[in-house]
């Protein structure tokens, strides 16, 4: 047994601390930096889009409220742009009056409070001031500024300068308590005309008519990537769909429909959950989804300007299972698939509401009736995903071409 | 390298700065490289699982506790993934096995002919199954439970590699040490001579017979 010592000895002196190391290459370090480049990029991607995305809703939440509370306050700059037949999409609550007089083709008296505000802006006499229009008469008597003048005021007259306050109030308070309701039958006529007369001066808005549901589809290809746990051995996949977008109100809009998504995605073994008991433990797996993601998203119109449209959207998808199949990829080396080589599900399965969508749409217009848009989007899942059961994420932009069904109402 | 000087780099380690990462890497290169090359079956593999070892060695760099020896905290890291490597290929870690060499006689082992490549190669000639036994117990020291605890075989088994490990390197020994005798694994006589002289150089610049004759 002695030799064994010696032999062993042997081999420890010459190769356990040998005298002379190996030569160093850089190809390895090379090697090595691309491992530790791939590590810091994709955990980084990964901390860093929630981040981004929780920053932009929290903006956009702040700017859509500002922008909200813009048109309530019903300033006199939207008034004297009317006058010069702009495109400004925005008004303020004026707007919202004449909207209600044309839909309804009847005056439409707005509650007292917005009448006294509407009064402190108006000049006295500005009604019989206004280029184009015919002094509406009530009864015989030419309207005045102290005559219901809040009501014609708020859906016609452009006036310029604000309004003193104290008298006109207090006639209105004192007389007009009752003459709201005359106002509207006498003014029906007149009104109405001059309603329909301001509506001409109004330019292409989106909020100005009373607003109907807008519907548009959406046809949209988009590559991926998935990858689970983390993006570090992402897979692209494809997704090709139709979504159709209603409008709710002005701003927000609910998308739906149905897209085809082809999902590979590489998972580590550790990842993979199944019953059944490998012999060998395979290094990793390679699966091949084909699934309907049926997305139910909310979406707010951030901002829109003519032809462009920014918005924001976020809800949830449901993946239905067309096909699932898994190849198992052994150790390197592998002259040995000494366990399956892959797996096809079968049967389909459903995973309801089970992925959270957050997106963001840039849209073109080319024209009244189709517009291009693109959309970056991730899906995080809510629920484990697949026969595999795992955390499938998902990140990629769609390309999208809508097409405006009710475009005819568009003025 | 001074110790301060490497601990300096640890924190720039620690701090993920490539600058730092590349000096420790050339720094420990050639110890990391050593330790790989015996566990591996060449020089290819020994450098993909080097890479791997200082990974781990980059990404845990903050567990590293400074009061012990870097050194060893690298030595077992290779250890370890040289062992994980192994592990994942097991189905082949017995392929190479193919001629059993059971009756070596147990001669004297002059070896003054056989250098660090030399062992090296013989080292890496051998199975997966019975190198990594033999380097876990003849050079790293580890006792056949522990091998069987860290290979997830019975110390019977890592007995058993152990043994033929030593045969088969045993054979090799007495073959390669046998240079003027005739030797028919050589060609021809005449190019032996100027291998040997060029050997001969070689092991004076690098070894100086240092530890061959005992």
């Amino acid at each position: 047994m002695s030799k064994d010592k010696d032999l062993d000895d042997l081999f420890k002196r010459k190769i356990g601390d040998p005298v002379d190391e190996p030569a160093y290459n850089e190809a390895d370090w090379d090697a090595l930096e691309q491992m530790l480049d791939k590590g810091k990029k994709r955990r980084g991607v990964i901390y860093r889009l929630p981040i981004y995305g929780s920053v932009a809703a929290l903006l956009l939440l702040v700017l859509g409220y500002w922008a909200f509370r813009q048109k309530d306050t019903g300033t006199t700059h939207p008034i004297k742009q009317q006058a010069i037949a702009n495109q400004q999409p925005v008004h303020s609550g004026i707007n919202s009056t004449a909207t209600k007089s044309s839909s309804n083709g009847s005056v439409t008296t707005p509650g007292p409070a917005a009448i006294a505000k509407d009064i402190h802006h108006r000049k006295p006499g500005g009604l019989n001031n206004q280029p184009g229009f015919a002094a509406p008469v009530v009864a015989g008597h030419p309207i005045t500024s102290q005559d219901n003048l809040a009501v014609e005021n708020g859906a016609i007259v452009r006036e310029n300068e604000p309004l003193s306050s104290a008298a006109p109030q207090t006639v209105f308070g004192a007389q007009r308590l009752e003459a709201p309701e005359l106002a509207i039958v006498k003014l029906k006529g007149p009104a109405a005309i001059t309603a329909a007369g301001t509506r001409k001066g109004f330019t292409a808005s989106r909020q100005q008519p009373a607003y109907r549901p807008q519907f548009a589809l959406n046809a949209i290809a988009a590559p991926d990537f998935n990858g689970v746990g983390s993006f570090a051995q992402a897979k692209v996949g494809t997704n090709e769909g139709l979504l159709v977008n209603g409008g709710i109100s002005r701003r927000f809009f609910i998308s739906t429909g149905v897209i085809y998504s082809s999902k590979p995605y590489l998972e580590g073994f550790e990842s993979y959950h199944s019953t059944y008991q490998f012999p060998v433990n395979p290094v990793n797996v390679t699966a091949d989804c084909r699934m309907l993601d049926i997305p139910v998203n909310l979406n707010y119109l951030v901002y829109k300007k003519s032809v462009n449209s920014f918005s924001v959207g976020t809800g949830l998808s449901s993946y239905i299972m067309l096909h699932e199949s898994y190849k198992f990829n052994y150790a390197a080396g592998g002259y040995y698939q000494t366990g399956p080589a892959q797996y096809t599900v079968p049967g389909t399965d459903s995973y309801y509401f089970g992925v959270l969508n957050l997106n963001a749409t840039y849209q073109r217009q080319l024209n009244s009736k189709f517009g291009l848009s693109v959309q970056p989007y991730v899906k995080l899942p809510l629920t484990n995903i697949g026969y595999s059961q795992v955390k499938l994420q998902t990140t990629g932009v769609a390309l999208g071409l809508t097409w405006n069904l009710n475009s005819s109402s568009k003025p | 390298m001074g110790e301060e000087a490497l601990h300096q780099l640890i924190r720039g380690c620690i701090k993920q700065d490539r600058k730092c990462q590349k000096m420790l890497y050339k720094a420990f290169y050639g110890f990391a490289m050593g330790i790989c090359l015996r566990y591996a079956g060449n020089r290819e593999e020994a450098s993909e699982v080097m890479n791997q070892g200082f990974f781990k060695v980059f990404t845990h760099i903050e567990k590293y506790d400074t009061t012990r020896p870097f050194k060893a905290w690298l030595g077992k890291i290779m250890m370890n993934v040289s062992i994980d490597y192994y592990r994942a290929n097991l189905k082949m870690a017995y392929t190479e096995d193919l001629d059993s060499a059971e009756h070596v006689s147990n001669g004297d082992l002059v070896d003054k002919n056989l250098n660090y490549e030399d062992l090296l190669k013989m080292v890496q000639r051998l199975p997966q199954a019975y190198r990594t036994v033999f380097n876990l117990f003849a050079i790293e020291g580890y006792s056949h439970e522990e091998i069987g605890e860290m290979l997830h075989i019975s110390p019977g088994t890592s007995k058993s590699n152990l043994h033929k490990a030593r045969q088969k390197l045993k054979q090799w020994v007495m073959e390669a040490d046998a240079p003027a005798k005739t030797n028919t694994r050589y060609n021809d006589g005449m190019n032996y001579n100027p291998v040997v002289a060029i050997n001969t150089v070689d092991i004076n610049g690098l070894f100086l017979n240092k530890g061959i004759r005992e």
